[in-house]
């Protein structure tokens, strides 16, 4: 009896301690918001794993115009004109997988991976 | 002769510009003409293999439509231009003489294929001309 | 063709990058029969060559000039670098046919002469300064050395070497299809030079006026006219000044053909000189 009530403590802990490994450091993404620069007609990051809710701000350190889109059936942005030095925030509220592209550029082209809690 | 007089003028007066000389966007055939000149000018671009480091990497349509507005603003056509000016618009693209001579010669064959006379072309060009001191950055 | 030219831009340029081209067809102009970027018989403002303002361009002309008396012919080559500053050479002979004979030279007798251009780019854009007036402005000067010293000397010339030095404003006024030209040359050349420098009617610089007109016809063909005042220095070979009228046809940028109607007023007491010019120039 004790010895049931033992592994299943320790599983508890294993358990506990995975979730914390895993979720801690998404936590703390999802706090501050991942940033992922515009330069020279490319993102910086080829892809991003964030929460459900995250956030990812896009920040234009070109010298000229970006407009940050993702088009899926079930999540919709568009930044319109992004001008040098402008960020786009864009807050990921479905999880999913989402392709985040340019409208002026077209070969830009970053992957999001949304995860659930 | 009097009454004949006045009512030629009334009517001139009524439609406007009766009398007004075509402007260079109406000569270079209004809407459809200067498209024409303009889709066939990007796709130049878009081919000319000193001009691929620039048009690699831009969405034509996005492009063609504000390139279209700017000439026909600079044709005095009944256009609204809503971009940038053409220096914040080239800033950071590194666009040189050559490059830009590129573009003027790709647009000259583009009105070449369009038929558009040669002295109407420079009218054209001189209009554009004076946008290389705010394209080219030196 | 191309491949020539790009081969020599390799050797004088040193690098392929500085070669280019880049410039719009016909907007530098031709070489004069002093080898300056310009027309036939004025230099302009613009440099030549088709090198944009991070290129090297160059232009390569034989020209050859018949008058009822004489024949004028003239080879050169100059450079441009960076639409700034163009250095030119050519050299000239001047056949005196017949005329030799009758001047007591002998029939055929030649005069050379040795030209060395420079000419400095100091404002303004002839091409793209379309909304404004102002042309483009540049200065030049030319060393030229002419021989027959011992013949020069009889005929009154004070010296067979000379500097003429020059001031040009060129615009292309694109929306008339339509380029000008006036250039200021202080000059004692008699002859462009060709019979030495100073006589003894005159031994001063004197302000000589020059212009050009061409009118664009399409993209590669001019037609235009020019004038060129020159110094009367010279008591035994009276001067005026020289017309020419043209038809310029640029293949592409690499080569062009020029051929004009010359009057180059009486030259050594043989009486006004109307003939032909017909020039081949080739380049980038």
């Amino acid at each position: 009896m004790s010895r049931d009530k033992a592994s299943a403590r320790r599983r508890l802990a294993i358990r506990a301690a995975l979730v914390t490994a895993i979720i801690l450091p998404l936590a703390a993404l999802d706090a501050s918001g991942v940033v992922v620069e515009q330069l020279n007609r490319a993102f910086t990051k080829s892809q991003v794993t964030i929460l459900k809710g995250g956030i990812i701000r896009f920040s234009n350190v070109d010298e000229f115009d970006h407009e940050v889109y993702v088009d899926s059936p079930n999540f919709n942005y568009d930044s319109y004109e992004q001008s040098p030095g402008e960020t786009a925030v864009v807050t990921f509220t479905d999880a999913g997988s989402f392709e985040v592209r340019c409208h002026i550029h077209p070969k830009m082209h970053m992957h999001v991976d949304v995860v659930d809690h | 002769m009097r009454i004949l007089l006045l009512v030629c003028f009334l009517a001139g007066a009524g439609t406007g510009r009766a009398w007004a000389e075509p402007t260079l966007y109406e000569q270079l055939g209004g809407h459809d003409g200067l498209w024409r000149i303009v889709d066939r000018a990007l796709t130049l671009y878009f081919t000319d293999p000193r001009l691929h480091d620039d048009f690699d990497n831009i969405n034509r349509d996005w492009l063609q439509p504000r390139f279209f507005a700017y000439f026909c603003k600079v044709a005095d056509g009944p256009c609204v231009y809503k971009g940038r000016s053409m220096a914040a618009s080239h800033k950071g693209l590194h666009i040189d003489q050559a490059r830009f001579n590129a573009v003027v010669e790709d647009l000259q064959r583009a009105m070449d294929d369009n038929f558009v006379p040669f002295r109407m072309q420079n009218r054209l060009l001189a209009r554009l001309a004076p946008m290389e001191r705010a394209i080219v950055t030196r | 063709m191309a491949l020539v030219l790009n081969t020599l831009c390799w050797t004088v340029c040193g690098s392929a990058l500085a070669q280019g081209s880049g410039r719009l067809l016909a907007t530098s102009g031709i070489s004069d029969v002093e080898g300056a970027g310009g027309g036939g018989l004025v230099p302009w403002a613009v440099v030549t060559g088709y090198g944009t303002d991070d290129q090297i361009g160059a232009n390569l002309h034989a020209t050859i000039a018949g008058e009822p008396d004489f024949l004028l012919t003239s080879l050169g080559a100059g450079i441009g670098f960076y639409d700034r500053i163009e250095l030119s050479y050519a050299h000239e002979w001047l056949d005196t046919g017949h005329a030799g004979a009758r001047l007591g030279l002998g029939q055929g007798y030649q005069f050379h002469l040795d030209v060395a251009g420079a000419k400095l780019k100091l404002f303004g854009d002839a091409v793209y300064d379309q909304d404004t007036l102002l042309p483009q402005i540049s200065i030049g000067t030319e060393f030229k050395a002419a021989d027959r010293h011992a013949v020069l000397d009889a005929i009154g010339a004070k010296s067979p070497d000379g500097v003429d030095f020059y001031a040009a404003a060129t615009k292309l006024f694109l929306s008339e299809s339509l380029l000008l030209d006036a250039t200021l040359r202080f000059t004692k050349a008699n002859q462009f030079g060709l019979l030495g420098f100073g006589g003894d009617r005159s031994d001063s610089y004197q302000p000589e006026f020059e212009a050009s007109a061409a009118l664009l016809l399409s993209r590669r063909l001019a037609v235009g006219a020019e004038v060129r005042t020159k110094p009367d220095n010279l008591g035994f070979a009276r001067e005026g000044p020289a017309f020419d009228a043209f038809v310029a046809y640029f293949i592409d940028k690499h080569v062009s053909a020029t051929l004009a109607f010359l009057a180059l007023g009486p030259v050594a007491r043989q009486g006004d000189q109307n003939g032909v010019y017909f020039s081949v120039q080739s380049g980038f």
